[in-house]
């Protein structure tokens, strides 16, 4: 994961600044930058109180504008918090929203010639300071304070709770690892039976660390989102590395099936996370199938999106559970499945992955035929 | 809850006076000794089970092990331990209801329990021993040494092995 600016940890979004003054910041906005783009952008970034609040109606595909690129340290956004006035830089320019003193939102103009902007333009995107000035009611910006509040309460509720069941998991394999340590060191074993001790305690370090990395990394998504590597990658590139990857994993009666002439289909995505969400669904194909049998993996697209299986012959799920899937720690734990070890976040992860990259994953199943889980990614 | 140990008490003339009250356990019957107790170890995680079957077999006793609740409740019926060992977190029905039924069925309300979970919340271990457990261990923290050494507490002095 690339490094955060840890100002993004305080963004929520809200939809309750009139979207009239929205619209008419954008079209003053428009007016201002189409002397020199053909597409500008615009949105309003609000600040209070340490709080910082994006509305980005404007662009709901990409992260709002300054969220993603110009909150970084020494960026024209953080200037203009600091000092109160507009700054420039290579992305853009970004007029401060002051009252009473604080800088309450940012008006950003998208514009790789802001530094170009006449007096004149200036003095049109101060004017519109002024308007959303204006427009900032003492309740809009109390109604977002209260939804923060409540969100954070909700984010404190969710902590506890995670804790505990976080607790829990780690403290399965800790304790296998401790058990056996103690029985080798106190010379319990008999001799037939350490180099099995030895290799418990070696799968059950693994699965502790694979457990912390998808526990920091549920921390991380819920705090501030997935920063994504985002870049133009080929799905069946992706989808080879993950069955070269899982295939160690397959049992003698497990059969790994891969369409074949897998079409090159190019995605922009985070190919390490995308990677991370096919070798999850692949390695979730074996473990929940047992007996065995095929698990197949097809890809189909057109020039929207790309649609990829994963089918096992496994145990699958009835109707009733399948909700519980895809929940953080929502593991179905079956007289069937409760040997089968796993943490629990793996379909969380991998369903929000798909989400943040603009896609899904659903599944059908049916118990004791198998299940099949579908990633849907948008395509270019 | 049937004898650990046997006390001979030998009277003037009964021919059986002849042994010794100190004699030593013959091989064989020390084996019957330590197959007198049996364990029953109601735990999901067969990893965690394996190893504390390993254990616990080392140290004399007899292990049976289910892997769920029903399970559980089953062989506390058709296998009569002496001593049962709890998870708490388990498929089907929890531990919590696990230790209810046990304690409504005359014929198991007697067997001691102990809970071996991996939940440490205060609220989680008062229930459990307002329901009757004996302990509530905490996995992470307790070796197969001390599981081991709770039975001992529970069912007596394990006979030592030169005795």
């Amino acid at each position: 994961m690339s490094d955060t600016p840890s100002s993004q940890t305080e963004f929520a979004v809200i939809s309750e600044v009139s979207r009239e003054l929205f619209d008419d910041a954008l079209r003053l906005a428009t007016q201002i930058a189409s002397s020199e783009r053909e597409v500008p952008d615009a949105s309003l970034l609000m600040i209070r109180g340490g709080l910082l609040l994006c509305v980005a109606e404007s662009r709901p595909h990409r992260h709002p504008v300054g969220c993603g690129d110009q909150m970084h340290p020494g960026s024209a956004a953080e200037r203009a918090i600091a000092t109160g006035e507009v700054a420039v830089d290579a992305k853009g320019a970004v007029i401060p929203v002051r009252t009473e003193g604080a800088v309450v939102a940012l008006i950003t103009v998208d514009s790789e010639r802001a530094a170009d902007l006449s007096a004149g333009q200036l003095e049109q995107l101060l004017t519109l300071a002024s308007i959303v000035r204006g427009g900032l009611s003492h309740d809009a910006i109390v109604t977002a304070l209260e939804q923060e509040a409540e969100r954070s309460r909700r984010l404190d509720r969710l902590k506890g709770e995670f804790l505990n069941i976080a607790a829990h998991e780690l403290r399965s394999p800790l304790g296998v690892i401790r058990g056996y340590a103690s029985m080798l060191s106190e010379g319990m074993l008999p001799e037939a039976d350490r180099g099995g001790a030895l290799a418990r305690i070696a799968d059950k370090s693994e699965e502790m660390a694979r457990l912390i990395s998808e526990m920091l990394e549920t921390v991380r998504l819920e705090a501030m989102g997935l920063d994504l590597a985002l870049a133009p990658v080929d799905l069946a590139e992706i989808i080879a590395e993950a069955v070269h990857v899982t295939r160690p994993l397959l049992g003698n009666q497990h059969r790994l099936v891969v369409q074949d002439h897998l079409d090159s289909v190019t995605v922009v995505a985070d190919r390490d996370r995308l990677l991370t969400v096919f070798t999850n669904l692949i390695d979730n194909a074996i473990k929940y199938s047992p007996a065995g049998g095929e698990i197949s993996i097809t890809c189909e697209h057109d020039e929207n999106a790309a649609n990829i299986r994963v089918t096992d012959e496994g145990i699958g799920i009835n109707a009733e559970q399948v909700h519980r899937l895809f929940t953080r720690f929502g593991r179905v734990v079956t007289p069937e499945t409760s040997h089968i070890r796993g943490s629990g976040l793996g379909l969380y992860l991998a369903r929000e992955t798909a989400r943040l990259h603009g896609g899904d994953i659903q599944v059908e199943s049916e118990p004791g035929r198998g299940s099949t889980f579908t990633v849907m990614l948008p395509s270019q | 809850m049937p004898p650990v140990g046997r006390v001979l008490v030998c009277y003037g003339t009964d021919p059986r006076a002849t042994i010794a009250p100190n004699t030593a356990w013959s091989d064989e019957e020390e084996q019957a000794l330590e197959d007198d107790v049996k364990v029953l170890l109601i735990e999901d995680d067969v990893d965690a089970a394996e190893m504390y079957r390993l254990r616990l077999a080392a140290d004399g006793y007899t292990v049976v092990t289910a892997n769920d609740g029903r399970e559980g409740l089953r062989m506390a019926t058709d296998e009569a331990p002496d001593f049962i060992y709890l998870d708490l977190r388990l498929p089907g029905i929890d531990g919590f209801e696990v230790l209810e039924a046990l304690r409504a069925d005359p014929e198991t309300a007697t067997i001691p329990v102990i809970i071996l979970t991996n939940f440490g919340e205060p609220e989680l271990r008062e229930r459990g021993l307002r329901l009757g457990a004996l302990e509530f261990l905490v996995k992470a923290d307790t070796t197969p040494g001390q599981l081991s050494e709770s039975v001992g507490r529970a069912t007596g002095p394990r006979p030592s092995p030169s005795a």
